[in-house]
Parts: structure tokens; sequence; C-alpha cells
């Protein structure tokens, strides 16, 4: 019976369960922002933005103006502090990157982030911006908890400085390593039918460790534990995902400017329809009144 | 006579303008016991009307070419004035297209609408549905986001099931070696011209058939059968003005719920709008899943439910074609719900559970049990029609009415 209800709940978990798309680290809730807290990040955002990403990733659906007005940024605080191109305040936010020369430098060519928070989402971003982690075996000494192997060097390094996994982490990354071995090993067994009994009993066992295991981790990585700063940064950590959740809604924004105004817009569009409704109600009634 | 009535007048003698006004609206007689499943009909015009003004304006700025397409509908949502509502109100309206066509076909399943003398209306109704899919799997293409491509591609290479002209079929329908601008321009001419008009002509038809026979109700009775000295039937009232006025308040609430999705969410959670989809379309990087849009996932699980591929599209086509035979396979005394026997509430209720299971499975990756689930729901699928001439004689029906019922 536990076993059907589990199948049964396995068939039907709702979104792609972590399991399904792997563990990934960290794997924080970004705060919710709203109202005019919302813009003072989204203006902040935009900031950092244009000061650390810009170069090599470009908005090109976006306009600078747009961008301004909406984000309540002055145009000539806009054209003076945020526009490092040259550009005039009506064009596309592109920059001059070499997509052959770059797909050259890090694998691939930087994309486009117009509408990266649509396709990625808030969640993996914010978790994506704060997950690069030492690692002397990638060609930039880094690597990511979010996107294994990403081309990206850490570029954020001055602000946040540089995040290591901790040993008890990799402790507990080796332990599930080898029992990862283990399970291969005793499938292989089970396929060939060499000591079946036996490898069965070694297969549930390294299973539940791995689970175990990485529960501790998921436990590990929700204390804060999981990465230790090995060298600092001009930011504390807590300043560091103050800035990264501003950095996310300014892409947010970027994905879909009117997303605010169709919220506002929508409230009044559905107040009317209401009022329709009610008289579209009674004018029904009235009509058939005198249908029996 | 006033002005208005002679020029009216001057009309008439050369158009049929009244006569057409009283056919189909005046003096129309539905019957006057309609339900709340009523609605549909009605509201799919709505929509249908919806697609074609949004779609309209959204040509008027769309690019139609691998090179601009994907950048054109940004262009849209952002520097186009009012951009972002209309291809909203377009990109929800195909969703709700299907949600309110589902029901619209389910009321004609419970009620038996489909049953003699409205067989013709069925099967343009059929008709309907089939160049709907087209259209929308078509117009899905047309953003060129990555999951439009792929599933496109998926979709696409079905045809290359077909023995021996396969690959040449599906190269003929790509226009191209792979899915490319050729594919995009071909699919938009469809999309915005050759199936619309078709879609026009048999919605059309689809009314002309129904005006012709009648509107079937909720009793499943025919109001033509008792009718008073001028021969209008005594329970028929004038379509226009009571159920204008009825459907006013369906619109109204149909509105509300569009609306609450347009505004407030209109990626519906990744339903309705895909997040592989702000990406653009890139032959070289596969998404990590490709499942179609939520209105073809049932078919697209009896496709994956059939071990071999060749099978599994006759399997999926078959679950199409099961359905224009309706109105030959249900041999139940009664037409209604309401007077059957229970075991068809509870064949019906067990083929809505199977289809929405279908639907679900076809948006998740398969596993050995999914498959199993999967394959259990397409038996079922098929022996609902299938079996339909046997088991819809089961039982005592209870008596029918003479009129209809409030």
């Amino acid at each position: 019976m536990r076993k059907l209800i589990i199948a049964i709940s396995a068939l039907f978990s709702l979104s792609l369960s972590a399991a399904e798309a792997g563990l990934t680290f960290p794997n924080d809730d970004m705060p919710k922002l709203t109202g005019d807290k919302l813009i003072i990040a989204q203006q902040n955002g935009a900031q950092i933005y244009m000061n650390n990403c810009m170069g090599c990733h470009a908005l090109s659906f976006q306009r600078y103006k747009r961008t301004a007005t909406d984000l309540k940024i002055p145009e000539d605080v806009m054209l003076d502090n945020l526009i490092f191109t040259g550009g005039k305040i009506g064009d596309l936010m592109t920059n001059n990157m070499n997509k052959k020369a770059a797909a050259n430098w890090f694998g691939a060519a930087p994309p486009d982030l117009s509408l990266i928070a649509r396709s990625r989402g808030n969640h993996w971003l914010y978790n994506y911006l704060r997950g690069f982690y030492q690692d002397e075996s990638r060609p930039y000494g880094v690597n990511n908890g979010v996107f294994k192997d990403v081309g990206m060097p850490h570029v954020l390094e001055l602000m946040q400085g540089i995040q290591a996994k901790t040993e008890q982490v990799k402790g507990l990354e080796n332990d599930i390593e080898y029992a990862k071995a283990d399970i291969a090993n005793a499938r292989k067994q089970i396929e060939d039918g060499n000591d079946v009994e036996a490898a069965r009993k070694v297969l549930s066992a390294a299973e539940k460790l791995v689970h175990e295991k990485e529960a501790e981790l998921v436990k590990l990585s929700k204390e804060g534990k999981y990465f230790e700063i090995v060298q600092e940064g001009n930011l504390n950590p807590e300043e560091f995902d103050h800035a990264m959740t501003d950095l996310v809604y300014f892409l947010d924004y970027v994905g879909e400017p009117i997303k605010q105004e169709r919220k506002r817009l929508g409230v009044w569009v559905l107040l009317f329809i209401l009022g329709f409704g009610v008289l579209a109600y009674f004018l029904k009634k009235e009509y058939w009144k005198d249908i029996h | 006579m006033t002005k208005m009535a002679a020029l009216m007048q001057w009309v008439d003698d050369r158009f049929p303008a009244t006569k057409v006004w009283n056919e189909h609206l005046a003096e129309y007689y539905a019957p006057k016991n309609f339900n709340f499943w009523y609605f549909f009909g009605s509201l799919a015009l709505l929509v249908l009307v919806n697609q074609i003004l949004t779609g309209i304006w959204l040509t008027m700025n769309y690019n139609p070419s691998g090179e601009g397409a994907y950048a054109s509908v940004e262009f849209i949502m952002r520097d186009v004035e009012w951009g972002w509502l209309l291809r909203y109100m377009h990109s929800t309206g195909a969703s709700a297209f299907f949600v309110v066509v589902y029901l619209h076909m389910f009321r004609g399943l419970i009620y038996g609408s489909f049953r003699k003398p409205r067989e013709l209306v069925w099967l343009f109704g059929m008709i309907i549905f089939v160049l709907l899919m087209a259209e929308a799997f078509m117009g899905y293409l047309l953003p060129w986001g990555n999951m439009s491509y792929w599933g496109a591609q998926v979709i696409i290479n079905l045809f290359s099931a077909i023995p021996v002209y396969g690959a040449d079929i599906t190269e003929w329908i790509r226009g191209d070696f792979i899915i490319s601008g050729a594919t995009l321009n071909r699919f938009f001419a469809l999309h915005v011209v050759a199936l619309p008009m078709a879609l026009l002509l048999m919605v059309f038809l689809h009314i002309v058939a129904l005006h012709k026979v009648g509107s079937n109700n909720p009793d499943g009775i025919e109001i033509k059968k008792n009718k008073d000295e001028n021969g209008i039937p005594l329970d028929g009232i004038p379509f226009h003005p009571y159920y204008t006025v009825k459907d006013i308040v369906g619109v109204a609430g149909f509105l509300f719920l569009f609306c609450l999705v347009i505004f407030f969410a209109p990626e519906m959670g990744g339903f309705f709008l895909e997040p592989p989809n702000f990406t653009p379309a890139d032959p070289l990087k596969t998404p990590a899943h490709i499942a179609p849009v939520w209105y073809f996932t049932p078919f697209y699980s009896i496709l994956r439910a059939v071990p071999d591929q060749q099978l599994g599209v006759v399997a999926m086509a078959a679950s199409l074609i099961v359905l224009f035979f309706m109105p030959w396979l249900d041999r139940a005394k009664v037409k209604s719900v309401r007077y059957k026997h229970w075991s068809f509430k509870l064949w019906v209720a067990l083929f809505v559970v199977a289809f929405v299971i279908l639907g679900y499975l076809g948006m998740k990756g398969p596993t050995p049990m999914r498959t199993l689930v999967a394959q259990i729901c397409t038996v079922y699928y098929f022996a609902f029609f299938l079996l339909m001439p046997w088991w819809s004689t089961w039982g005592e029906t209870k008596p029918v009415p003479e009129r209809v019922t409030h």
C-alpha cells in the first residue's frame, strides 16, 4: 500500500521536482518586494546591471528611455550615469560584444538577457547569481552550484568575494559519490544475475545513504553552511543577497516591462466586467420575467 | 412609413436582411430550458472573433521570417502601443478557445446533441475542431521560441511514420530539410489566411445546419413536436432577445476569467506561455523536455502510449477519427443523460477522468509507471467509443417527458 501511494504521488508530482532536476545549491527563496520598495530595488538593480553585466550581456529588446520612465529614473541621470555606449536615450540597450570572439573566450557567447527572467524564472536567477564557488578545475577558477560547469566567470567577485564549499559539504559529497558508485555496481551485478540477493541489499542501503546525505546537504544549505567565504568582498553576505535581489528584480522588469502596469490596470478591468455582469444579469432577469 | 422603415424596405427588396434576421435570431425558436452548458457555443464564437481581431492587429507588426519573428514579438510586447494586450489576448484566447470547445463538445456528449437529426451539426463541428487544432499548431510556431521550434519538429516528424513517402512528405511540409524560415513563412500564410477562412466557412455551415434542425436541450426532446396554432414550438422562445441577453451574462462571466488570466497570469504558470519559448528558436539546442501545449497533450499521450511509433501515430489519428462517428455509436433509446441508465454516467465520468489523466501525463516526461497508466487510459478511451453501441443499450431508461422541464 505504501509503495502504491508513493508511486501515485510520484506520478502526479506537480512541478518538475528537485529530484527530477537534480539538487542545486543554493536554493533559497528571494524576498518578495512590492510598491516603492520594488522600484527602488529595480533602480539599484539597473545600476548593478549596467556596471557589471552590460559589457557582455545586452538587453537588446529593451530601450533606455522605457527603462528610465518605468523605473522613475530621470533621463539626464540615466544618460550621465547608466549609458556607457554614448547611445541616445531612445536607443535599444545593446553592446559591442563580438559574439565570435566571446564564444572563443567563454565556450559560448554570453546570451542576451532581455527575457532571461521569463525563461529561467526569478528563483533560478537569484540562486544562480549567488551560486559561484571556488573550483580550480575550471578555466576561470569557479564553478556554479545551480548551473554546473557554466562558462561564465565570477563577475561579481569584487562584491561577493570568493566562497567555497565547507569541509562538511565536501565530506558529504564524497560519501554520496561513493554510494552512487556502489549503486551502479550493484545494479550491474543484479543485471548480470551475479549474487543478486547481496547486491539488492547493497543497493537499498546505498540508496538510503544517498537520500540521507542529500537531505543533510539541503539542511546545511538552508542554514547557510553550504558555502563559506574564503576571500572577502566589498559586501557582506547579507548585503550581497540584497544586491542580487535587486538585480533579479531589474531583470524581472526587463523581461516584461508592462508587468506592474498590467496588474494595476487589471483590477479596474475586472471591476468594470463585474459591474457589467451585474447589469447584464438584471437585464436578463427583466426579459425572462414572462418565460415560465 | 417612417424613413427608417422605408430604407429597410428598400434593402429588403434587394437583399433578404429582415428575413435572415428573423430566421436566425428574432424568430429562431430555441428551447427555453437551456442551462449552464449552453453558454459555450456562443462563447466559442466570441473567442473566434477575439482571435481574428487581435490576430489582424498582431500581423500589422509581426515579421514572419526566421531572422525577425522573435524580435518582432518582443517589439509588439514593448514598443507597440497596447501590443502586450493584443498579444496576451491572442495567446490566452488560443487556450480559452480549447477550454470552451472542449466544454461545448462535452455538452453534446451528455445531452446527445449529435443524435438524429443533428448528425451534420456534429460532423461540421468535428471538422471545426480538427481545423482548430491545425490553426493552433501553426500559430504556435510563429513566435519562433525554442519550444515552438522543437514542438513543431516533433509534430511534423510524426508524418515520417507514413510508410515509403514519410521522409518526402515531412520535407514537403517543412519546405526545407529542417524547420526554417521557409516553414515559418508557410505556417504564417496558413495560420492567417487559409485556415481562418476554412474555419469561418465551417462555423457558418455548423450554424446553418443547427438552425435547420433546431437546438437540442438538456431534456434531449424535440420541441418541434409540440407547436401552437401559428406553428411556433410551445417550449421555444425567440433566440433574440431571450438568449442574446442571457448569453451576455455568460460573456461577462467568461470575460472575468479571461481577463483574470490576461492581466494577472498571462503565462498561466507555464501552461499558456511556456518558459522555453522566451529563448529564441535554436536548431542546436533541444529543450530538456519537449511537450506540446496543454490542449494537445491528451492526444500526445495516446501517441506515446503505443510502443511502436507508426502504430502510435495511427492510434492518435484514430482517437480523433473515432469522434466523428459519435452519432452512430450511441444506441441509447433516449438522448439526454437525465433519462439514461446510471451506467452512462459512470462511463462518461471515467472517460473524463481518463482524458484528464492523459492530458496530464502528456505534459510530463515518460516513466515506466506513467506509460502504463497512459496505456490503461488509452485503452479506456477507445473502449468508451468502440464499445458504445453495446454499453449504451444497457439497463432501463427513465421515461422522457412530453414537454421540457425547468
